[in-house]
């Protein structure tokens, strides 16, 4: 025993020392030749925009991915990965929402509006090889269809997929659907190798294999996921493309503070989770632009007009709450002023946008009188959120203090996510926030989806609002392909919905991005939130 | 010995028993629906209740807890709901990770803290004493994630000899999975790249963690040396002219160790279900961040895995504990 302890001591002694000189110095030595140049560094003010290779991009990003297969997620931030790594028929056109060709070079839809054929271009292969045919198209469909998945419910419409030849491909719909183009170039329209079912597992589709890995047509493929850590794509050796960028991380770094740090430093191009009251001083950093685009992403309440309290099936209650909000000071509270009041469902960017429209301000008095008619004085109300937006809780707050001038009492009622969503659901609130982005370029995503009583619940409707003339005006507007004319329906629905105030339309949010000033070609599409354009990129 | 250790395991079986009945009966009850997670908001009512039936979502609570518990008695946690992957698979990969930084931390906290705490006692009253305490105290009473951040300032930002985040650099092959531990991995396969690489990346958030736990040891020897230093047994050492390092270490430390492998040993255990913050902060890829993940998604599958893991941790831990009671002092036989 007395040996034991003794030498127990002196070997404690050493790992101490060890310790000591991990801690303190570092093995410096052994990290030479590696990621970080750390020999000979510049002085603080010499330094480049980035210390990383300038064929390979490095991103921040704030959390891991779950599935990465197109026919099953729903999740934006996946598409991230996914998008530059799959090809889809058509694809956004630089800026805008419109469409331009991708692997369809030109098609054709019928009068009807119920078949759409498509002409591929040729020369288009997946990362093994294989060439993209029509064959791979239809397989694609099929296979979502079939998994049933949220994308699957988008491509609900789609009677059957037709193989016309190697190079052409038809589909047939069972109703005129107009944005069907439109959702060709979301992420869910991204076409598989059919060689994924070689990887198939108990028949799951390859759902197993593509929920790691990736098999599409794109520029890049994934070659790496260390989970937790980061994403590698590297590029698509059989693509006619030739990107500038060779390797692209996406890595993991949840801790908004050591994200920005690690751009400070040049050692990420791109910051995606830094929130915006750190911005404004990240704007005076030499290495770094911050851009602002305006977004088609809006925060908005739910006003239960049926399911919740009583009084707020009345408009004009509603319509009060409408007025009690001073717009300006919320966003300039929440979002620092990173945010355009809405004027109604639709925002601006996106057609069907109508600037005539009518816009809330805040006007306390005629808010009181519209209490007083609707009998609705000392009025009590329960408003629902969790801890999903990290700038909820100070909206909460103000949206109470704006409310009790008009003499509402609003009760905050913060529960968990998942709980919060299915209260939301079943109807089980009286006023709720949420937040809400397009799929596809189109103004079905905002009118159909918040205002057609068929989507009660999360599927969009979740004001649970039934007006039998705006379901008649949305769902006139979604059967018809005169441009034109869908708008004139849009906009007079639109009216409607903003005089009997479902939602208290509060804002869009900026677009905002911290990039290193060495990072060259990024183009913001606002139906491509959080997606970057790598194949154009440089450094 | 060996009654001991039978005992002591047919206890972790109920404990375990206990843990998973808790843990699953809870986390069923609180409302939301993962199978909703899962198909996305827009998929229609067919497909959720087709979903809800894959994951037998749509049986009691009670035909779910015995199919569960069917399936772990033959090692199988079942396949997460957000990652569509076996749960075992996940734990495999994060749970090396955090305990790897957790017996790091670990280790820091007892070579520095043991000596501390002996100085204090031993120096009582005096500077080194009040200095040894401080450092303790200060330890405890600064939030990870604050003294996290001060560190990535100062070895990162300022002097830039640490990494911030990550286990090992981008361009660095990790070890060959053994054990998962990328130290001990990495050693036994002599890549000594790796070696060093991952302990550089190590150092700054073991050492965060380590901070934190640092006071529980320092005060916990501190306490007993004190009090054994007073003892009877001790006076009489030290009048048979018994004095300095012999004393010190043959006589009273032994003894003071006692409770010290107790509280120390806890603390171990918190430490691995604690490291949550200081993984998001190093973005160290570990099960923390995994289980935070998890349960914003209701994915009880997951939840239930690394609730187990941990639990399992524990008890293991306490047996240890129990075991190294009895090596130190035969005369408890219990």
């Amino acid at each position: 025993m007395k040996r034991r302890w003794s030498s127990l001591f002196t070997s404690s002694l050493l790992v101490l020392s060890l310790m000591v000189s991990a801690c303190s110095s570092a093995p410096a030595n052994q990290s030479q030749g590696e990621a970080k140049p750390a020999e000979s560094k510049p002085a603080e003010a010499a330094k480049p925009a980035s210390t990383t290779p300038a064929d390979t991009l490095f991103v921040g990003i704030t959390s891991d991915q779950g599935t990465l297969d197109p026919a099953v997620t729903f999740d934006n931030s996946a598409w991230k990965i996914t998008y530059p790594t799959y090809q889809r028929l058509v694809e956004y056109d630089g800026e805008t929402t419109e469409v331009k060709p991708g692997l369809a070079k030109e098609w054709k839809v019928s009068e009807d509006g119920l078949t759409w054929t498509f002409t591929l271009a040729e020369g288009n292969k997946f990362s093994d090889g294989t060439p993209v045919t029509a064959e791979a198209v239809k397989f694609t469909f099929d296979r979502t269809l079939k998994i049933k998945k949220g994308p699957a419910d988008v491509y609900s419409v789609i009677k059957e997929v037709k193989v016309d030849s190697p190079t052409s491909v038809t589909f047939v719909l069972s109703k005129n659907f107009p944005p069907f183009l439109s959702t060709l170039a979301a992420n869910y329209g991204g076409i598989v190798n059919p060689k994924v079912m070689e990887k198939e597992q108990n028949g799951d589709l390859g759902q197993n294999f593509l929920a790691n890995n990736t098999m599409g047509s794109g520029p890049y493929q994934l070659t790496e996921w260390r989970k937790g850590e980061y994403l590698k794509l590297t590029l698509n050796p059989n693509s006619s493309v030739k990107p500038a960028l060779q390797n692209i991380f996406f890595k993991i770094i949840p801790d908004a503070t050591a994200q920005r740090l690690q751009l400070e430093q040049g050692e990420i191009d791109i910051a995606e989770g830094i929130p915006n009251e750190q911005l404004k001083a990240l704007k005076d950093l030499p290495n770094v632009d911050v851009l602002q685009k305006p977004s088609l992403f809006v925060d908005y309440i739910y006003v239960n007009s049926s399911k919740g309290n009583p009084a707020l099936q009345n408009p004009k209650v509603r319509q009060a709450l409408s007025y009690a909000i001073d717009y300006d000071a919320l966003t300039e509270s929440v979002q620092e002023g990173y945010a355009t009041q809405m004027r109604g469902p639709i925002p601006k960017g996106l057609w069907g946008y109508d600037e005539s429209a009518p816009q809330y301000k805040r006007d306390v008095e005629k808010a009181k009188a519209l209490l007083a008619e609707a009998g609705a004085a000392n009025l009590t109300i329960d408003l629902l959120y969790s801890d999903n937006k990290a700038w909820w809780e100070t909206e909460a707050l103000a949206l109470q203090a704006f409310f009790s001038d008009i003499g509402v009492k609003l009760n905050l009622k913060k529960i968990a996510y998942a709980t919060s969503r299915e209260m939301i659901d079943k109807g089980e609130f009286d006023l709720a926030m949420g937040v809400w982005s397009p799929d596809f370029g189109d103004p079905y995503m905002f009118m159909n989806y918040w205002f057609d009583s068929v989507n009660f619940g999360l599927a969009g409707n979740r004001a649970f609002y039934k007006n039998g003339k705006v379901d008649e005006l949305v769902r006139k507007a979604a059967s018809i392909n005169d441009k034109a004319e869908r708008e004139k329906l849009y906009k007079e629905a639109q009216l409607i919905t903003i005089d009997e105030a479902p939602y208290l339309y509060l804002y869009q949010k900026d677009f905002l991005l911290p990039v290193s000033k060495s990072v060259k070609g990024f183009v913001y599409n606002p139906m491509l939130e959080g997606i970057y354009n790598l194949a154009e990129m440089s450094k | 010995m060996r009654q001991i250790i039978t005992k002591r395991l047919s206890m972790l079986v109920l404990v375990l028993l206990g843990v998973t009945l808790i843990t699953f009966f809870l986390s069923h009850v609180i409302p939301g629906d993962p199978a909703r997670m899962m198909v996305g908001q827009r998929a229609s009512e067919e497909t959720l209740q087709e979903v809800r039936r894959q994951l037998g979502l749509d049986q009691p609570v009670w035909v779910q807890y015995f199919t569960y518990m069917q399936g772990l008695l033959a090692g199988d946690f079942g396949d997460s709901i957000r990652t569509q992957q076996p749960v075992v698979d996940d734990l495999i990969k994060f749970f090396p990770a955090t305990l790897e930084l957790a017996l790091t931390a670990f280790i820091i906290a007892i070579v520095i803290g043991i000596p501390i705490g002996i100085l204090s006692a031993v120096r009582k009253d005096t500077g080194w004493d009040h200095a040894g305490r401080f450092f303790s105290i200060a330890g405890i009473s600064t939030p990870v994630f604050w003294s996290g951040l001060i560190g990535i300032l100062i070895f990162y930002k300022f002097f830039d000899l640490l990494p911030s985040s990550g286990r090992i650099d981008l361009t660095v092959t990790p070890p060959p999975t053994i054990t998962g531990l990328y130290l001990f991995d990495s050693l036994v396969t002599g890549n000594w790249s790796a070696f060093g690489n991952s302990l550089w990346h190590l150092a700054l958030p073991a050492c965060t963690l380590a901070f934190a736990q640092l006071a529980i040891v320092t005060r916990q020897v501190r306490a007993s040396m004190l009090e054994v230093l007073g003892q009877e047994y001790i006076r009489t050492a030290l009048a048979n002219g018994i004095h300095g390092p012999v004393l010190l270490f043959r006589y009273a430390l032994r003894n003071a160790l006692i409770p010290t492998i107790t509280v120390v040993g806890l603390s171990f255990g918190s430490l691995l279900g604690g490291a949550v913050v200081t993984e998001t902060i190093f973005s160290w890829p570990g099960m923390g961040k995994y289980v935070v993940e998890s349960i914003a998604f209701l994915d009880f599958p997951a939840i239930m895995g690394f609730t187990f893991v941990i639990s399992f941790g524990y008890v293991i831990i306490n047996l240890l504990v129990d075991l190294t009671y009895y090596a130190l002092d035969p005369q408890i036989k219990e």
